[in-house]
């Protein structure tokens, strides 16, 4: 009860300490000193103390299973394990909230102390932009989602968090998530601060990057572990399922490796620039569209756990007035310094970073209007229309194929103008590509044609990244290793999806069942109990061909509180592929309906995404050695 | 033994061949399922959901194979029953040439506002 105190009154002085800092810096603005005033960065922690505060008081109310506090009686439980207690922290709307908060405000902090040989201007009106996001999140909490609403009589027992939520991946995935989209927001207030202060220029360029690259890392690295749960316990081995909560996070990372390029080409050449605080500004507002698509429960979505309209109003009109505030800013202040160094050719490093941005934004667009346009024709015409995998894989995949060729050779181009070098050892590297394509899918796949293209232009970019891994001087590795993971992902994509093998049936237990690769045996099943669910557990002993016997133990959870039953597959990885058994109840009988699945390559798509997102921490690091 | 191991492998063909007429309407059916929402759940196709809804639908679906009906015929008759909602592939028409075109029209217009800014910088 204590806790709930002081985390609400935290909350209140962190957003008085916001009005403050405000008008401690405006102050200082026209001041002669040159370093920022010291008061600033130390006004600064004091408000991410606030909210750390109001933060850990909300994980101690958790903790505490303190039903007096609203948040905790609707997403709690005295039963479930303390991992659970802490993550049910962030798993709810109000906790999730006050997480931006937290994040908000210890990335301007962090910037403050990172950015001292910047001009003190700049930095000034980046604080201040940074505060009016936080002042408008601050409002948003306090106002329509309170994390400490006290509850009385103080209830018993809480009402539970919902289970698939339960779990460790889903755990660190919000916090990870959030990390990557709220470091869009100091890119935003940087960029515009930038412009009001013409700033955009080579050495605004190589600071930005960095934020651009922890951002973009955390949110590659969140949308994995997204994937990777939604594999697992949502789905019956699919993980992706081009969900609008997928998508909303697709979409600021699209804008954001856009930007990731863009940048490089400004800090190099000091080209590209309105184009760059474009996209800046457009990576923020998805970010906030995906908290408002999410939060507002406009979206049909698994994800969904909050609907009400009050606080979709209060982020669409707050988003409304910071796209308002930033195209003003844009208009008013971006002048296009007409340099002559800005000049390229056609076959050029410049030129193939805008075929990356071009096909960027048009896989955002794709998956923008996928996303939007249902909600948009049910508003005017109330039809309801369904956009699901068929649309975007028709509208995306068959642009990979260009996509990759020119990924292939666009690294290799150099500056203003370039001509494209060693012809032979490039071709010879396509030849082979696409005979190996065809001799590994011609007995696989109907669409042949297709799909040896698509896979030759992989195997294409493949080649050539390897090669240049090996060979090359290192000179640019964090790039290679990022397109050389992107070819891997992809490549496992697309063999996992050409190559997987599923058998679905009814059996009971004793009973074996024959398919034409192997033989599924049923031996047993076992119940546990736990604080928080009872659970079956059953045994399968699975034969391949090869006489080759493995064990999977799938398992039926029933939980408490609240009353859900899950399934929780059973996956045995290896390099080579994943093997996935998942059961469920069959109503009224003794038989189970089971869901047995073989997935190559599916390891190799994490690795991947790691691997991407190594290469950026390794363009991270690369700078300060 | 020669004459063993063709043996063997005919009738390995043959099982195989056997087997991959039925693993097909399997996968025919994994498909169409995949591609139809579940109406009464949140956001999930009735291949991923063990809805009474989804097992009703995954049985007409298995008749309407049965039957001999085409992918095609199939969805037409869902859309047919339960309106274009249900169907996760939205079908071209007046309603969705936006949904469909756009991307592609933005894929076009990307393209020329490039093309144009290089060949400025060209001619300079």
């Amino acid at each position: 009860m204590l806790a709930n105190q002081i985390g609400y009154y935290s909350l209140i002085l962190g957003l008085l300490l916001s009005v403050l800092l405000c008008g401690v810096s405006i102050k200082d603005f026209n001041k002669t000193n040159k370093q920022i005033n010291q008061n600033i960065l130390s006004l600064s922690f004091l408000q991410l103390v606030f909210v750390i505060v109001s933060f850990l008081s909300l994980i101690i109310s958790f903790i505490n299973s303190d039903f007096s506090n609203e948040t905790v009686f609707n997403n709690s439980h005295t039963t479930k394990p303390l991992f659970y207690k802490i993550s049910g922290t962030w798993g709810n709307h109000e906790g999730s909230l006050l997480l931006w908060l937290l994040v908000l405000t210890l990335f301007i902090f962090l910037f403050l102390i990172k950015s001292r040989e910047q001009p003190k201007k700049y930095r000034i009106l980046t604080l201040l932009f940074q505060q009016i996001i936080i002042i408008g999140f601050f409002l948003f909490v306090l106002m329509t989602s309170n994390p400490f609403n006290y509850l009385f009589p103080t209830p018993n027992e809480g009402l539970g968090l919902n289970p698939i939520l339960q779990d460790p991946a889903l755990a660190i995935h919000p916090p990870i998530l959030y990390l990557g989209y709220v470091g869009t927001s100091i890119i935003f207030s940087s960029s515009l601060a930038a412009v009001t202060q013409n700033y955009i220029l080579k050495q605004w360029g190589q600071h930005i990057k960095k934020w651009v690259l922890v951002s973009w890392i955390f949110l590659t690295i969140g949308i994995m572990l997204g994937s990777i749960w939604a594999y697992y316990e949502l789905g019956w081995g699919g993980f992706w399922f081009w969900d609008p909560v997928e998508n909303v996070s697709l979409m600021p990372w699209l804008t954001l490796t856009a930007l990731l390029h863009c940048v490089v080409v400004l800090e190099r050449r000091a080209a590209l620039t309105s184009w760059v605080v474009i996209l800046s500004i457009t990576t923020f507002t998805l970010s906030m569209c995906g908290t408002f698509l999410v939060r507002s429960g406009i979206l049909n979505s698994v994800h969904t756990f909050a609907n009400d309209p009050a606080r979709g109003i209060f982020i669409l009109i707050f988003l409304f007035a910071l796209i308002v505030l930033s195209l003003g800013i844009f208009f008013t202040f971006h002048k296009e310094n007409n340099k002559s160094s800005n000049n390229f050719f056609w076959l050029s490093r410049e030129t193939s970073i805008l075929i990356n941005n071009w096909f960027m934004m048009y896989f955002l667009s794709v998956v923008l209007i996928g996303t939007v346009y249902p909600i948009f024709l049910d508003v005017i015409s109330s039809e309801k229309i369904s956009v699901g995998p068929p649309f975007y894989q028709k509208l995306i995949v068959p642009f990979l194929i260009p996509f990759l060729l020119f990924m292939s050779l666009g690294p290799r181009l150099k500056w203003i103008k370039s001509k494209i070098e060693n012809k032979n050892s490039l071709i010879i590297t396509f030849i082979i590509s696409v005979m190996l394509t065809f001799f590994i899918i011609k007995n696989l796949t109907a669409d042949l044609l297709f799909y040896t293209v698509l896979i030759s232009a992989a195997f294409f970019l493949f080649f050539t990244t390897l090669k240049e891994l090996f060979i090359k001087k290192f000179n640019n590795i964090s790039q290679t290793v990022s397109h050389f993971g992107l070819s891997l992902l992809i490549l496992s994509i697309l063999f996992n999806n050409i190559l997987s093998s599923e058998i679905i049936t009814n059996i009971k237990i004793g009973e074996r069942y024959d398919y034409n690769k192997g033989e599924i045996f049923f031996k047993k099943i076992e119940e546990r109990k736990e604080s928080n669910f009872n659970s079956i557990i059953a045994s399968f002993e699975i034969k391949n061909k090869n006489g080759k016997t493995i064990e999977l133990k799938p398992e039926i959870r029933i939980y408490n509180q609240p009353i859900i039953i899950t399934s929780e597959a059973d996956i045995r990885t290896t390099l080579l592929e994943d093997k996935f058994l998942v059961m469920n109840l069959v109503k009224g009988n003794e038989y189970f309906n089971i869901r047995y699945q073989v997935k190559p390559f599916m390891v190799w798509i994490w690795i991947s995404v790691l691997l991407l997102s190594l290469g950026g921490l390794m363009s991270l690091f690369k700078r300060k050695i | 033994m020669k004459i063993l191991k063709i043996a063997i492998i005919a009738l390995l063909l043959m099982g195989f061949s056997n087997l991959k007429s039925n693993e097909k309407s399997d996968e025919l059916k994994n498909k169409i399922l995949k591609n139809i929402r579940c109406l009464i759940c949140q956001g999930q196709s009735v291949y991923d959901s063990e809805s009474e809804f989804s097992s009703s639908i995954k049985l007409i679906v298995d008749k309407k194979i049965n039957d001999g009906l085409e992918e095609k015929e199939i969805y037409f008759y869902l859309r047919e029953k339960y309106g274009d909602w249900i169907i996760y592939d939205p079908k071209l028409n007046k309603n969705t040439y936006i949904l469909w075109f756009l991307p592609l029209l933005f894929f076009l217009v990307g393209g020329a506002i490039i093309y144009k800014k290089i060949q400025k910088k060209n001619e300079k």
